[in-house]
């Protein structure tokens, strides 16, 4: 057996593939304050729903895979550890300073964001080291040793070390790494060369100082989860998945937490790919995971997950850099809970604000006054108000028809289903932007793109997003509803690892590269080892390459894992062109290509066999055959109701129509038809 | 805008049409940022893109600088069409002219029309891109001491084609290729700035096809009507009035003594949703860099309105039709004529300019308005050359190391770093190893100065010391610092932020003051010391929450000793607030 857990905010969800291969859903709420206890409450559910004493359905289980909101939420709230930043001399304002840079130049309400290790708790090391790797001023180390004196002081909890250069020659930071330990035993640190080992001293500053203060309570969470898991009998292995879309062994994790921030969304994009390209072999894939609050969205191109280098957590701008590679999801405030109005002008607006949990939609009846896009589903159609969540919760249409007239029909001048409709619309139109942001920023046409719908309210209003990006086709996997958890269990072992060498197409250093491309090898041979000795692994380099005078690389894979030859550089270059070419529209023959910053990416299977269909009780069934649905054009028509399980494979059905579980809706409108393939995807193509 | 059929549109599709149109303009920028070659554009974002009606109306200019974009993209749009009578498809327009609605010379404009199925002309997108050359006199665009354009030296295209069925214009390509310094540069900036305009193109052809050309047309005029009833509204919640404000630019070569003083007259008609702005009180031109052009001159008004209301008003031709600006021939904020230099028309002057507006605006209704913003440049944004020892090519570029000048406005403090007001804070901050690895230069120290902001109720922001010289040989560098002389006031009762400095330092640790327009040689040892100017604070300081002052001395922006004798805070030895005698403090000085 194999577990995939991912804590959100709101639910825990538990997905397990038993011994014949058959997957499972579950869900528990979240419990913020001791997340753990969510984690053994959905198993409870499971053990529960398998009719097995926890203990023994835990002892046949060989892996557990978990993604965590922890050290995010920990960020967000302030939580992390009281955090002391050690810089070089001359530069104490790097975190305060960042990059600069706005999104609004006019908007002059925003306050500028704090940073993310005050100001006093900032101390500056003397020494400096040049870009050459020479060394300009030695190490004070008298005077470091005083600052680490200040530090204990400040009962400072926690140390991030980043001196500028140390890419380059690491002497310095290694140094205050070792009086760290002399003079402060046992206060966690983080060195930025070792975390990070990239260009750019506020990104490389902002993740070793994240990375530290995550470094006490990550050290402690881990330590619970994997010891309760033990207590309740689960003797297998453990894995935390990472920002970076991979899983790392827990206890490896607890050394670098910073690759837990981004934990669990990084797998929906996993999980889309791995769907998109069994049910139909897309290439070009977009997946959308609807929550409550956020829709997150990623681009996944020729079976790789997308990486970003510019994660922040927060706002762009406005948050703090992770300043790390990590899986290129981004987050918009719509969903389910997204609230709709009308301004002083007329224009209506969904979103970014949400009605949350609580009081959440009118529709919940817990006190909810804004009309939500769920309320505007709910009238128009789209959800059943007597099987939301199976049944186990019941809507008040009444509620979400009066919020609706009230502040949006009456105001816009429209009638009801036209205001449900309007708003539906404009929260598809602030999703598909958030697509194009992804789309077009990497210079892909959705057009000739997969849609993968992943999160409980995916089924709503996906098939409207792919009809309005022109997709080919969307596709919603049975186990949607779990994106994260189910693409955890498809999940590859992965790592990487980065070096900075700078050259150039003109004058391209062979001997340099090689040697910096060994020292990658050995390192992912040592990860390698650590998997075990059954997997089977693959190595993919890549570089980041730009033409001489741009800032901003573009990621080139080298597929003979280094650049020998001539021929192998030429090769390279072209490739970089074609790419440019790709993205940008244009490229520029005449112009020296340079080399920054090389990367090898380890990945060890650790599954042989597909994942098998997601089941749930016949019990679970809605009595409710058909329900009348409103569509633009056609108005409330009679749509026919099919449990999802029931749907027979390969056939082709026309809208209107809604495939049901008991976690999700999938409405197809009159211009669309479904199908659903022997794997229990179902495919949804729209007239064009 | 000549449509072909009127289509109504509801809310939710100007909404969904909005979005459309700002992608499109988002994706035009990120191709100028990702792709451009000089630091001006991939590190300082010194560009704009922007969105035309064929009627040469302001559309969109998402992400876009303000002192570029809110006028000026129309009249050029115009010329275009005055020039080039005969547009069609394929066409592309190069546009620097200071005399023909562009801003300064090195601001390179390229404008592509976009024409529908019919061939009919519908849009005209614009890019526009500061160049880190374009061929005067001295290595930098930023030319002070200029006595006209002749002495400024800089290429001009008053709407030249640059292309043709798609096709170069190389004849204009190979001039520019002997005129601009690091031609390869220049080549590889031009290419992503059109890169950018035909991706506009591309993406408004796909979108009128899409949707249908007549809906798409339909969209300009509602989104004017929109955007305009958006900003009648805000006007009406200030208070009627009029004010005028004084602000003086430092003395520069080509000025008088006592330095420039550029003075606008600002009436507030809230019940007429309508505010006029009066720059004929601005002395006539001079002889040098510091004029600006008929576009600036109209922005820096429209900049200082704009960062004194609601910033979700639309900002488009829709909304400036509320505004109304009185500017004289040949005067310094005004309608220069042919050969007047333009060299620093979207900093300097057009700063000061902007700045009155919102003093003014401040003075008329509490809360509105903001103190004065801080000035440009010392030697931390500056433009340096030489020959890179280590590869021996010659560079030229302008670098961004260091600014604040962000002021504090009548509902919170500064954005720190808003480089300057024209700017609005888009502009990135270069990183240390960056700049370390693209110039042989040594960035020593880089901090903000305690004590130097502005103080208030709410604070402007504390200016920014950059220190820094070449290695392994020498550095040209050109700069031309205002508001050295003259801090960047408050308003309201708030005080002045820090001035702007510049010195060398030699070997010897001797340090010595430079001028405030200066061009150096710095060896091999020397470094330059640039003091960047912070901003004016709003409301007297004695209105500061004490918390938060005693929160400003803990992270060290303040000294206690300022929490004070400023403030009227003090501070106890653990770092808390002194109610009692803060109290004594604050009512020692009311009375």
């Amino acid at each position: 057996m194999r577990f995939a857990c991912d804590t959100g905010g709101t639910f825990t969800d538990l997905v397990v593939e038993d011994k014949s291969g058959t997957v499972h859903m579950f869900k528990a709420p979240t419990t913020p304050h001791d997340p753990v206890k969510g984690v053994l409450d959905a198993l409870s559910v499971a053990a529960s729903e398998f009719r097995m004493d926890l203990a023994d359905m835990l002892g046949q289980a060989e892996i557990f895979i978990h993604g965590t909101t922890h050290s995010i939420n920990a960020i967000i709230t302030g939580k992390t550890a009281r955090t002391a930043f050690l810089t070089t001399q001359g530069h104490p304002d790097i975190l305060v300073i960042r990059e600069a840079g706005r999104s609004e130049p006019f908007n002059h309400k925003v306050d500028y964001p704090k940073p993310y290790v005050p100001r006093s708790l900032t101390h500056e090391v003397t020494g400096r080291i040049l870009s050459d790797g020479s060394v300009s001023r030695p190490l004070d180390e008298a005077g470091l040793i005083k600052t680490l004196a200040a530090l204990k002081e400040q009962e400072v909890e926690a140390i991030g070390v980043c001196l500028l250069w140390s890419i380059v020659n690491p002497e310095h930071e290694l140094r205050v790494g070792e009086l760290i330990e002399q003079h402060l035993p046992g206060i966690p640190y983080t060195l930025s060369h070792r975390l990070n080992p990239s260009l750019r001293e506020y990104r490389r500053a902002s993740s070793t100082c994240i990375d530290a203060s995550l470094k006490p309570l990550m050290t402690k969470y881990m330590g619970s989860l994997v010891s309760r898991l033990q207590t309740a009998g689960f003797g297998g292995k453990v894995f935390v998945l990472t920002s970076q879309g991979g899983m790392m062994d827990a206890t490896h994790l607890e050394k670098m937490p910073i690759h837990s921030v981004n934990s669990g969304p990084s797998m929906a994009p996993l999980g889309g790919q791995f769907y998109a390209e069994r049910s139909i072999g897309a290439q070009t894939v977009i997946v959308a995971d609807t929550g409550g609050t956020t829709y997150d969205v990623s681009l996944v191109r020729n079976g790789a997950i997308p990486m970003t280098r510019d994660m922040w957590i927060g706002e762009p701008y406005l948050g703090h850099m992770s300043g790390f590679p990590s899986v290129d999801v981004r987050s918009i405030g719509a969903g389910g809970g997204s609230i709709a109005s009308v301004d002083a002008g007329g224009l209506l607006h969904v979103g970014p604000g949400s009605a949350g949990a609580v009081p959440g939609p009118a529709c919940f009846m817990k006190g909810g006054t804004w009309p939500t896009l769920t309320d505007a589903c709910l009238v128009l159609g789209y959800i059943d108000p007597d099987y939301f969540l199976g049944g186990k919760m019941k809507l008040d249409v009444e509620a979400a028809k009066q919020v609706i007239m009230a502040n949006i029909a009456e105001p816009l001048g429209m009638s009801l289903l036209e205001a449900a409709w309007s708003i539906v619309e404009v929260a598809t139109e602030n999703m598909v932007q958030a697509i194009a942001d992804i789309t077009v920023n990497q210079g892909i046409d959705p057009t000739n793109a997969v849609l993968v719908g992943g999160g409980g309210a995916a089924g709503l209003n996906s098939v409207f997003i792919s009809k309005r990006l022109g997709c080919k086709h969307l596709i919603i996997p049975d186990t949607g509803a779990a994106l994260s958890a189910a693409g955890a269990l498809i999940s590859d072992l992965t790592s990487y690892y980065q070096a900075t060498c700078f050259t150039a197409s003109d004058r391209f250093d062979y001997a340099q590269v090689r040697s910096v491309l060994e020292d990658l090898d050995e390192r992912c041979e040592t990860f390698r080892k650590s998997a075990g000795e059954h997997v089977t692994s693959a190595v993919q380099t890549y570089v980041e390459a730009r033409y001489e005078s741009q800032i901003w690389e573009i990621e080139v894979e080298i597929p003979n894992g280094g650049i020998v030859t001539e021929a192998d550089l030429a090769d390279a270059v072209a490739q970089f062109h074609k790419k440019h070419d790709e993205l940008f529209a244009y490229h520029d023959e005449n112009s020296v290509v340079e080399f920054v910053t090389w990367t090898k990416r380890v990945n060890c299977k650790l599954r042989k066999n597909d994942v098998g269909r997601l089941r749930y009780d016949t019990d679970a069934r809605n009595d409710r055959a058909v329900r009348m649905a409103y569509f633009p054009g056609f108005g409330e028509v009679e749509s026919k109701v099919f449990f999802q399980q029931d749907v027979p494979h390969d056939q082709t059905f026309s809208g209107p129509l809604v495939v049901e579980t008991p976690h999700t809706a999938v409405i197809v409108d009159p211009m669309s038809t479904v199908l659903q393939t022997p794997e229990g995807t179902l495919i949804v193509t729209s007239k064009k | 805008m000549t449509t072909d059929m009127e289509i109504s549109l509801t809310g939710a599709e100007l909404a969904i049409l909005r979005h459309r149109i700002e992608g499109v303009n988002k994706k035009m920028a990120n191709t100028v940022v990702r792709t451009g070659r000089s630091g001006v554009l991939n590190r300082a974002r010194d560009f704009s893109v922007c969105i035309l009606t064929a009627d040469c109306d302001l559309l969109s200019a998402a992400e876009g600088l303000p002192i570029h974009t809110l006028c000026g993209p129309d009249m050029m749009a115009r010329w275009m069409l005055t020039f080039h009578p005969n547009l069609k498809r394929g066409d592309a327009f190069l546009h620097n002219s200071p005399y023909h609605g562009n801003s300064h010379a090195a601001d390179q404009v390229v404008l592509v029309p976009v024409f529908d199925d019919e061939e009919v002309h519908r849009f005209t997108v614009v890019v526009k891109a500061h160049q880190a050359d374009i061929g005067n006199s001295v290595p930098t665009t930023l030319h002070a001491t200029a006595r006209d354009i002749y002495e400024e030296g800089a290429m001009i295209f008053p709407s030249v084609r640059l292309q043709e069925n798609f096709k170069f214009n190389e004849d204009l390509i190979r001039m520019c290729r002997m005129r601009i310094r690091v031609p390869d540069q220049w080549y590889g900036d031009l290419l992503a700035t059109l890169g950018a305009a035909r991706i506009g193109e591309r993406e408004l052809i796909a979108l009128g096809r899409e949707i249908g050309w007549a809906k798409l047309l339909s969209f300009p005029a509602k989104w004017f009507e929109y955007s305009e009833n958006r900003m009648m509204e805000a006007l009406r919640k200030m208070t009627s009035g009029q004010a005028e404000a004084l602000s003086i630019h430092d003395a520069f070569p080509g000025t008088t003594a006592d330095g420039i003083e550029i003075r606008a007259s600002v009436r507030v008609d809230a019940e007429d949703a309508r505010v006029h702005v009066d720059f004929t009180g601005c002395p006539d031109c001079l002889p040098n860099g510091l004029n600006l052009t008929e576009a600036t001159s109209r922005t820096a008004a429209m900049v200082g309105i704009f960062n004194s209301i609601d910033s979700s008003v639309p900002k488009n031709a829709g909304s400036i039709r509320r505004i109304m600006i009185d500017l004289r021939e040949n005067a310094i904020v005004g309608i220069p004529h042919h050969p007047t230099s333009c060299s620093l028309a979207t900093t300097n002057i057009a700063d000061h300019a902007t700045n009155c507006v919102q003093m003014a605006i401040a003075a008329i209704s509490e809360g509105s308005g903001m103190a004065e913003t801080g000035y440009a440049f010392s030697p931390t944004t500056g433009t340096i050359s030489g020959i890179d020892p280590r590869n021996g090519k010659p560079f030229v570029n302008m670098v961004f190391l260091g600014h604040t000048a962000g002021a504090a406005t009548g509902h919170g403090d500064r954005w720190l770093t808003l480089l300057h007001v024209g700017n609005g804070g888009l502009c990135n901050i270069d990183g240390a190893e960056l700049t370390e690895l693209y110039h042989p230069v040594v960035i020593r120290e880089r901090k903000l100065v305690t004590d130097s902001e502005g103080a208030g109720k709410f604070i402007g922001a504390s200016s920014m010391l950059v220190e820094y010289g070449p290695v392994g040989g020498d550095l040209e560098l050109v700069f031309a610092s205002d508001g050295t002389d003259h801090a960047p006031q408050g308003v309201r009762g708030g005080k002045p932020g820090g001035k702007a400095d510049q010195y060398i330092r030699f070997p010897s640790g001797e340090l010595k003051q430079l001028d405030k327009v200066a061009r150096v040689i710095l060896r091999e040892g020397d470094t330059t010391v640039g003091i960047a100017c912070g901003g004016g604070g709003y409301g007297s300081p004695f209105e500061r929450d004490p918390q938060t002052v005693a929160n400003d001395v803990l992270e060290k922006w303040i000294s206690r000793e300022r929490a004070e004798k400023i403030y009227g805070v003090a501070i106890d030895a653990d770092g808390s607030v002194n109610r009692e005698k803060t109290q004594t403090l604050r009512e020692a000085v009311c009375k």
